[in-house]
């Protein structure tokens, strides 16, 4: 009886493996970016667990679209972030993922695409914009508003120059003390500039990454403009222990963000509460 | 199922047998009455455990695995056999529970490992063992291996399994079949039924649950005791004589704390107590049902037992359901 393998090292969904450092950009004085060389299959908006051994584990989510690495954007806010800011190119990290529930890019072919990021939740969006890049010819219209605190706080400059040239590109900040150049930003919030913009919602799917407060008031004022709860993607913020649904912080009203979301349609949980 | 009689005056000789064979978990009376490793099967105490069986499959402290540097290292699976015995309804249901969670959803491997090695015998408790019991509102089913019925002089013993089966022609000197079924009214546990209804997301936003809230500590005693809550954290833990070399652990959590939904910057998901007392019946009454079709929730009341303030949420949620019926 019982002669079934229980060896615990197959397949143990616990067990993280280890993965090189292959760039490290600093991109604010509390963010980076780092390039690990591996070479998993992914969606955009999916996220990795990441281990730095002795200190703990953190979910990041991936933000690029490539078969042979992966980016990580990451803010320094808590103990693994703060000492993976230590990494440098050639170190070894652990990572277990891709998990969760990305962006449905395949099933949105054909739709002009509004996405609305704020601050680190520019993140995942860069994955959807990466991937958008390599499957241009499946999109169309490409919008992107993005908004961030001040001109010190933007991330992914690099990009936003190129992204400037190839979409209708809005970047706000809340203040711009020493008017900065930031991408012709206009000074204010996201919704501030949303409220104001020219925004059909013909045949157009919305991305949306940020604070939750922020999302709340993009969503007020996206149902104004007329897009339908069902055009609307939001990612949800929960801390992900196990990634696997199982441990139970990510719960949102019986669904796992770290499964079922982080991206959610908007009409499948704008009835969850606080529970 | 097959039916066989054991004497009574044979289960001693019974277990004794079976510890020769296997590790033997059975409710023990210390302080509080739990399971345990048996030693001496005469300690074994038929009253309702205090504290739920669930720790031998889904351990408190697990270590998932040890590092040196970046280099992993897995433990070693050294679980023993084990034979349960003295399980009540409510304990075998809490295991069905436990095993969609982490055998089906997740494959989790530890749970696996000592699990699969695993005899479940319970034994029939006629009426409430407690008067926090309401395992007869949860529409529970026959799930064991071997179940013990008390028949005065004797025991009948019913096959659930194929591990049952096995286990008696293991030991079949004990054990003589009688041709004979186990009837629906011999399964019922009496006095059991104190839920009136146990669907309530209707409840929700009611002010029925004021008073409750009002009365939690958010201490997790409920979490803790519950058969089924299966809820963890991970974290690491390093060797002080060598930062580098260390294990990263998983330990039970509480979904009742408030460090239980923070994230990065400090910020809280369910901040209010309400928000968290109510996540935790939700849980078991509600979202676990949507997901599973059974509730999560097996009726045992140690939630009850042995919170500090004894909040029966049954009978809130009993006195909201009359309002709302009047």
């Amino acid at each position: 009886m019982n002669k079934e393998n229980n060896n615990l090292t197959e397949e143990n969904p616990y067990v993280p493996k280890p993965y090189k450092v292959t760039d490290f950009y600093r991109e604010t004085s509390d963010t980076f970016t780092i390039t690990i060389d591996m070479k998993v299959k992914h969606d955009p908006g999916q996220f990795v667990q990441v281990t730095l051994p002795g200190i703990g584990e953190a979910p990041v989510s991936i933000c690029s679209d490539s078969d042979k690495y992966i980016k990580l954007n990451i803010r320094e806010v808590g103990n693994v972030t703060r000492a993976l800011a230590k990494l440098k190119k050639g170190d070894t990290l652990l990572i277990r993922g891709p998990y969760g529930n990305g962006y449905p890019m395949e099933v949105l072919k054909g739709n002009n695409l509004l996405i609305i990021g704020g601050g680190c939740g520019v993140a995942p969006l860069k994955g959807v914009i990466d991937y958008v890049e390599n499957h241009r010819d499946d999109y169309q219209e490409v919008q992107l508003v993005l908004g961030y605190r001040s001109p010190d706080d933007i991330i992914f400059k690099r990009e936003l120059a190129e992204w400037k040239n190839k979409y209708n590109l809005q970047v706000t900040v809340d203040k711009n003390p020493q008017s900065k150049f930031c991408y012709d930003a206009k000074v204010g919030f996201v919704t501030e500039y949303l409220k104001e913009a020219h925004l059909s919602n013909e045949n157009k799917v919305v991305f949306i990454c940020g604070p939750p407060i922020m999302m709340k008031f993009v969503i007020d004022i996206l149902k104004e403009k007329g897009f339908n709860d069902d055009q609307i993607f939001i990612s949800a913020e929960r801390l992900m222990y196990c990634g696997i649904g199982v441990c139970c912080h990510c719960m949102i009203h019986g669904k796992f963000t770290c499964l079922d979301g982080p991206v959610f349609r908007y009409d499948e949980v704008k009835d969850f509460k606080n529970d | 199922m097959q039916v066989f009689r054991l004497e009574k005056k044979r289960l001693m000789p019974f277990l004794r047998k079976v510890m020769r064979s296997y590790e033997l978990v059975a409710p023990v009376k210390t302080d509080l009455v739990r399971f345990e490793k048996i030693k001496n099967p005469k300690s074994i105490c038929f009253e309702k455990p205090y504290f739920p069986v669930k720790g031998f499959f889904f351990k408190k402290h697990q270590v998932l695995f040890e590092f040196d540097g970046s280099r992993v290292k897995i433990p070693a699976n050294n679980e023993p056999e084990r034979v349960f015995f003295g399980l009540k309804k409510c304990d075998l249901n809490a295991i069905i529970r436990q095993d969609k969670v982490f055998l089906e959803d997740a494959e989790d491997p530890y749970y696996k490992a000592s699990r699969e090695k695993s005899f479940l015998l319970g034994f029939h408790c006629d009426e409430a063992c407690s008067e926090y019991c309401f395992c007869g509102s949860m529409e529970l089913v026959d799930f064991y291996d071997l179940m013990f019925y008390d028949k005065g002089n004797h025991f009948l013993v019913e096959e659930g399994s194929e591990k049952g089966r096995f286990l008696i022609s293991k030991f079949k000197e004990f054990f003589k079949p009688v041709p004979r079924k186990i009837t629906q009214e011999e399964k019922e546990i009496k006095g059991t039924d104190r839920l009136k209804k146990n669907s309530i997301t209707h409840l929700y936003d009611h002010p029925g649950w004021q008073k409750d809230v009002e009365n939690c500590f958010s201490c997790g005693a409920c979490t803790a005791l519950c058969p089924t809550c299966y809820c963890f954290e991970i974290h690491d833990e390093v060797k002080s004589s060598c930062l580098s070399k260390g294990c990263r652990k998983r330990c039970w959590s509480s979904c009742q704390l408030q460090s239980f939904t923070r994230v990065a910057g400090d910020h809280v998901f369910r901040e209010k107590r309400e928000e968290r007392f109510k996540h935790r019946i939700f849980h078991q009454l509600g979202y676990f049902k949507e997901k599973y079709g059974m509730n999560l929730c097996v009726g045992c009341g140690r939630c009850i037992e042995g919170c500090p303030t004894r909040i029966d949420f049954i009978k809130t949620i009993n006195e909201m359901e009359d309002e709302q019926r009047e």
